[in-house]
């Protein structure tokens, strides 16, 4: 009834705008980027993941024995254990230019830590020699022309040796941004430089009538080594990248300030807007209209005003996130409790803002409409 | 249901004050608006209340009014009696009894004709549809048939307080207030604002109450009541006796 103030309408709707674009969209991002790291996890599924003591994250590598496969084996609530190879290789494209790849090496007999999505060719043809099984990324990395895209059956070189294409793959981008090569274990330690320590980490499955929770706990109790379950080592690895790097805080600073924005425009553009009617909301009052009703009111138009920037906001968002998924490129993720939580938020600092006003209109005598 | 007394002559009474004190401010500041004020007024009568600047007409329409508080005295208003009533059954009181006609219009600028007219009635609770639809039979009364969709800031200052007066009247108010409402407008079309609000006041269960010190205008009344320093110092019966004493 009172938003007939273009100017302040248009101020209001922004702003919201702009605190829900930016909440949700570097959420988004954050969300985005925060999956990526432990894609390994979901590029290689298993139960259990015994790896180094130190390790805390599925990112970080220390090298174990050969012989640790065996000890993990050798626990009783374990159905079986298999190693794992991961590294990152340089790989040879045919005009003689090297591209980082990370080589997953599968346990031969097993295959276990394949791909999650084959889309051409047999897993089970990695057990030829010098055959790699390479992703939709690697096909963009390691081609030479675009219009001749690797296919199965090309060939390239991986430390000076063959690697022939026997199918493609897709997996989930990593954080590091390198396409994944998988092959077998075997072959792996072929294309690796060789090193004093190669397993990289034991793929294990709990043997029946026990949880992965009680055999990792087994794991751990009899070969020392580092277990994890699947949410374990997720946690834990989204643990450590808060703890030890700047994005959470740096992402998290830009969502207090779309929130702060948001408070501050949408406040203060509300509560000038009460100021500068306080005449005529003294005349409401004094024409009977009660604090409920003149608060409802308030309530109203700043919800209205806030749906619309929300709406704004969030549809710039998800078109941001269809061109992002279009080109690939920037991490990012819009679960649907996403807009969820920036619908609450925004009407949270609607509410705020009408709030303010509405004290005040709790304070307005209704005489002062005659007074000059 | 407070039975208002009758005069001698045999009018009935609408509003009946007495003894009736405002303080604003505490100690050394204090304001004494009013001082145990006294006065009548009848129903189908306009009554103007006069008097120079600062001596309280302001305050007396406020509480006849229902909008300020007072602290001693009694006041019925047809049959409400304000004194020691809650916040609450005030704001029901002026909700349902009061029409308001202040000197700055105080349309809402952003909605048109019609929708400030209904707004009383929306407080009210009735519908939108029924509140246009009586709306727009009072505009029409006011002489704005036709208008309904214009924006009070396209209108002259005559135009807007014929709005107000609309708006003052569309739930049939038994008291209307009017705080120099020809203050802002010229000679002329003051003089039409206060014929119009004479006619309203012929209605045998009504009563409209104006404040001003706008002389051009004296001549309208019904009967006067002349204040000085927070009191009813006398009640004209006419303008022609005002006058007279004034020796006009
Ligand atoms: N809210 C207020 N606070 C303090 N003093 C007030 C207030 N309202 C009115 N007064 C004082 O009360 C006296 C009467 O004011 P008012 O009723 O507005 O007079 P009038 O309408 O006759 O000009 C004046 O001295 C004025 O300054
Ligand atoms: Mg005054």
């Amino acid at each position: 009834m009172l938003l007939g103030d273009r100017s302040k309408y248009l101020m209001l709707v922004g702003g919201l705008t702009f605190a829900a674009l930016l909440m949700t969209q570097q959420c988004g991002v954050f969300i985005g980027l925060l999956s990526w790291t432990t894609s390994h996890m979901r590029n290689m599924r298993a139960s259990i993941w015994v790896v180094d003591p130190k390790v805390e994250q599925i990112n970080e590598i220390k090298a174990m024995r050969d012989t640790d496969v065996n000890r993990v084996r050798s626990v009783s609530a374990v159905a079986y254990a298999v190693p794992l190879y991961a590294g990152i290789l340089q790989a040879r494209v045919a005009d003689g230019s090297f591209k980082p790849v990370q080589i997953i090496g599968l346990d031969a007999t097993t295959l276990v830590g394949r791909p999650p999505r084959i889309l051409a060719g047999r897993l089970e043809d990695l057990r030829l020699p010098n055959t790699v099984m390479i992703d939709e990324l690697a096909v963009t990395r390691l081609s030479l022309d675009p219009k001749r895209p690797l296919r199965i059956g090309d060939s390239f070189e991986i430390n000076d040796r063959e690697a022939r294409v026997i199918g493609i793959c897709r997996t989930d981008r990593h954080f590091f941004g390198y396409p994944y090569v998988y092959t077998t274990y075997e072959q792996a330690l072929q294309f690796a430089p060789p090193t004093r320590k190669m397993l990289s980490m034991v793929l294990a499955e709990p043997a029946a009538g026990f949880t992965a929770e009680q055999a990792a706990r087994q794991i751990e109790g009899e070969t020392h080594l580092k277990a994890y379950t699947e949410a374990e080592f997720s946690a834990s690895t989204l643990r450590w990248f808060f703890r030890n790097t700047g994005i959470p805080a740096s992402f998290g600073t830009t969502i207090l300030l779309g929130f702060i924005v948001g408070v501050a425009i949408a406040g203060q553009t509300f509560y000038s807007f009460v100021l500068e009617n306080l005449r005529h909301l003294g005349a409401l009052k004094a024409m009977g209209a009660s604090n409920a009703l003149l608060g409802r009111m308030l309530l109203l138009q700043a919800f209205t005003v806030g749906l619309i920037g929300y709406g704004l906001g969030v549809g710039l968002t998800v078109l941001f996130g269809m061109v992002v998924m279009r080109t690939g490129q920037p991490p990012f993720l819009l679960p649907y409790q996403l807009p969820l939580a920036t619908l609450v938020v925004i009407l949270l600092i609607c509410s705020l803002a009408a709030l303010l006003g509405i004290r005040k209109i709790y304070k307005l005598e209704p005489a002062v409409v005659f007074r000059g | 249901m407070a039975n208002l007394p009758k005069t001698e002559a045999g009018h009935e009474l609408a509003i009946h004050v007495r003894g009736v004190s405002k303080t604003f401010g505490q100690g050394e500041a204090a304001i004494h608006a009013l001082k145990d004020v006294d006065f009548d007024a009848r129903k189908g009568e306009m009554l103007m209340i006069v008097g120079p600047s600062g001596c309280g007409k302001t305050t007396l329409l406020s509480v006849i009014a229902g909008t300020l508080t007072f602290e001693k005295g009694e006041i019925d208003v047809f049959d409400a009696a304000l004194q020691g009533m809650k916040q609450r059954a005030i704001t029901e009181f002026r909700k349902r009894n009061v029409g308001f006609i202040f000197q700055q219009f105080n349309l809402i600028p952003t909605i048109n004709l019609l929708e400030n007219v209904s707004v009383p009635l929306l407080i009210n609770g009735w519908t939108r549809r029924r509140a246009e639809e009586k709306a727009a039979a009072t505009l029409a009364v006011v002489g704005l048939a036709g208008r309904e969709k214009d924006l009070p800031t396209m209108m002259s200052g005559g135009q807007q307080q014929r709005v107000a007066i609309a708006r003052a009247l569309v739930h049939d108010p038994r008291l209307v207030i009017c705080d120099e409402p020809t203050s802002a407008l010229d000679k002329d079309t003051g003089g039409h604002i206060m014929e119009l609000l004479r006619e309203v006041a012929r209605h045998p269960d009504r009563c409209v109450v104006v404040v001003t010190h706008d002389s051009r205008v004296f001549k309208y009344s019904d009967r006067m009541a002349e204040m000085e320093d927070g009191r009813v110092e006398r009640i004209h019966e006419s303008f022609d006796q005002y006058a007279n004493k004034q020796g006009l």
